[in-house]
């Protein structure tokens, strides 16, 4: 039993963002129905990310997979009085409807807060959206390297003096995952009221407002100290050379974050046979070390350049200090603590075939919810809409003329 | 006669359908009839191996003619037919899209 098992929700989205939130909301129990266009689906079932193309009779299509297991699937096409009707009947029967869709759209076809409140007066209507629900350009798209990563501040934040350009989103869908989680907590949040006074919300998350939260820090420094934002001291100048990321002699890399560096920084060095470090006067205290920070660190690279990754493992989990490997997902995906918790899963789509796919990062009472595969397109549609109250001729008629698969 | 909007389990394995359109056949599951959901399965009789190619979940199968369609709604290894032949499956068309 998850935590929001019984919960009912219909999604009506595209590509990433509000996608995500389904699936966080069906990791934590809730049934959650997917409507999409009958005739080709959610356009992120199409999409070949980085050239890497799904071929095959197995063929999987690892962002589908990603941003819509775990739920079912019904066809409709919304344009249709009948297909329409469906959709008002399923969310009927809802607690939350999530879309992506813009005002617009969402008024011309019918579907938006003051159209479905009028079958369900207690929906969680939630509204994902690129740029927010107001202003000039509530009514554009997004997409989350034009609105979360560029526009929101944050590819500003992580280019580097001397780069041509400032760098691409780490990942496929990188912001789109961390608003899509913020979509979900809203839910709950929602959720919660709903039960204690009955009134449901709207609720609305966007790319650019996710943006700005995990800029916070910039932004506050950017006000007090006429800066467009925090200065960010590069490798050679680290005013802590034990706050900063060294690279081994076989081209890894490890980030050390020993804030308080004067317990730190005589153990390490005598741990790595350094005791000329450990008691050199220009290094023996926070400040000098930040006084003399681009000798300390030059003498940092030189030192962790003697010894490979392993070695450096080795010493390092023997003193107190904090640091990590810098790892690639691929390693991050059979890290030790990640498999102890469940953090990523195998999912397997067919017998044949199986992926791993990455839990929604919030446990409860230490549980991971075993994933399941995303649907075929409409895979549901027939025992969802007869659930609902079609008549099977009703279904066909439907069929017949393409409002739905 | 296969009844449309009605489901449908085989009978030597897990695989269940709804007929979605019905066609004048009689379909089978693994190599053997299928029986109405709720209906006894004749516990003699055993999966095909020349029909064990499996069924899919939430996949629509369809016969040479195209006019029989059967949407899976519990997989099984059992591979669907219409007493002369396997059935395939109908394709969706996914839009081409890329980063």
């Amino acid at each position: 039993m998850g935590v929001m098992s019984g919960i009912r929700v219909v999604e009506l989205a595209t590509w990433g963002f509000v996608p995500s939130a389904g699936v966080a909301l069906a990791d934590w129990g809730a049934q959650v129905i997917k409507v999409e266009h009958p005739g080709h689906g959610d356009p992120m079932r199409g999409l070949v990310p980085s050239s890497l193309k799904a071929a095959g009779p197995d063929a999987v299509s690892f962002m589908f997979q990603t941003f819509s297991r775990g739920k079912q699937s019904v066809g409709l096409d919304l344009k249709d009085p009948g297909a329409r009707d469906a959709l008002l009947r399923l969310v009927s029967t809802a607690d939350v409807f999530l879309t992506n869709y813009l005002p617009g759209v969402r008024a011309k076809l019918g579907i938006d807060v003051d159209d479905l409140r009028a079958v369900n007066p207690d929906l969680v209507y939630v509204r994902g959206s690129g740029l927010g629900p107001a202003g000039e350009e509530a009514d554009s798209g997004g997409f989350d390297l034009a609105s979360y990563w560029s526009r929101g501040g944050l590819a500003h934040a992580s280019t580097q003096p001397g780069d041509a350009w400032p760098p691409s989103l780490p990942g496929s869908a990188f912001g789109d995952l961390q608003a899509g989680l913020y979509a979900a907590g809203g839910v709950a949040a929602a959720l919660l009221e709903r039960e204690r006074t009955g009134v449901a919300r709207v609720v609305d998350v966007s790319l650019l407002g996710a943006a700005a939260w995990c800029t916070a820090p910039h932004i506050a420094a950017s006000s007090l100290y006429d800066l467009d934002m925090m200065p960010m001291r590069q490798h050679p100048d680290a005013s802590n050379p034990i706050t900063n990321t060294y690279r081994t002699a076989d081209d890894r890399f490890v980030a050390l974050v020993m804030l308080e560096s004067d317990r730190f920084w005589a153990p390490l060095m005598t741990l790595a046979g350094r005791e000329d470090l450990a008691t050199d006067p220009r290094f023996a205290t926070a400040e000098a070390r930040a006084t003399h920070s681009t000798v300390c660190v030059a003498a940092l690279d030189a030192l962790f350049a003697e010894r490979p990754l392993a070695a450096w493992t080795e010493l390092l989990a023997q003193q107190q200090g904090v640091w990590a490997v810098v790892q690639s997902p691929r390693e991050v995906s059979t890290d030790p603590q990640v498999v102890a918790n469940g953090y990523v899963q195998d999912l397997q789509i067919t017998p044949a075939t199986s992926m791993k796919v990455v839990s929604t990062p919030t446990q409860f009472d230490g549980e991971q919810p075993a994933p399941t595969p995303a649907p075929e397109l409409g895979a549901d549609t027939e025992v969802l809409l007869l659930e609902a109250g079609l008549e099977w001729d009703d279904i066909i008629a439907l069929k017949d003329r393409g409002a739905i698969t | 006669m296969l009844k449309p909007g009605t489901r449908y389990r085989s009978q030597v394995c897990t695989t269940e359908v709804i007929v979605v359109r019905p066609a004048d056949i009689t379909l089978h599951c693994g190599g053997h009839p299928v029986v109405e959901l709720g209906a006894d399965a004749d516990p003699t009789l055993t999966l095909d191996p020349t029909a064990a190619t499996g069924s899919l979940v939430g996949k629509r199968y369809t016969d040479g003619s195209g006019t029989l369609e059967v949407l899976v709604t519990k997989a099984g290894p059992g591979a669907l037919g219409d007493g002369s032949a396997l059935l395939v499956v109908k394709d969706a068309k996914p839009l081409p899209s890329s980063d």
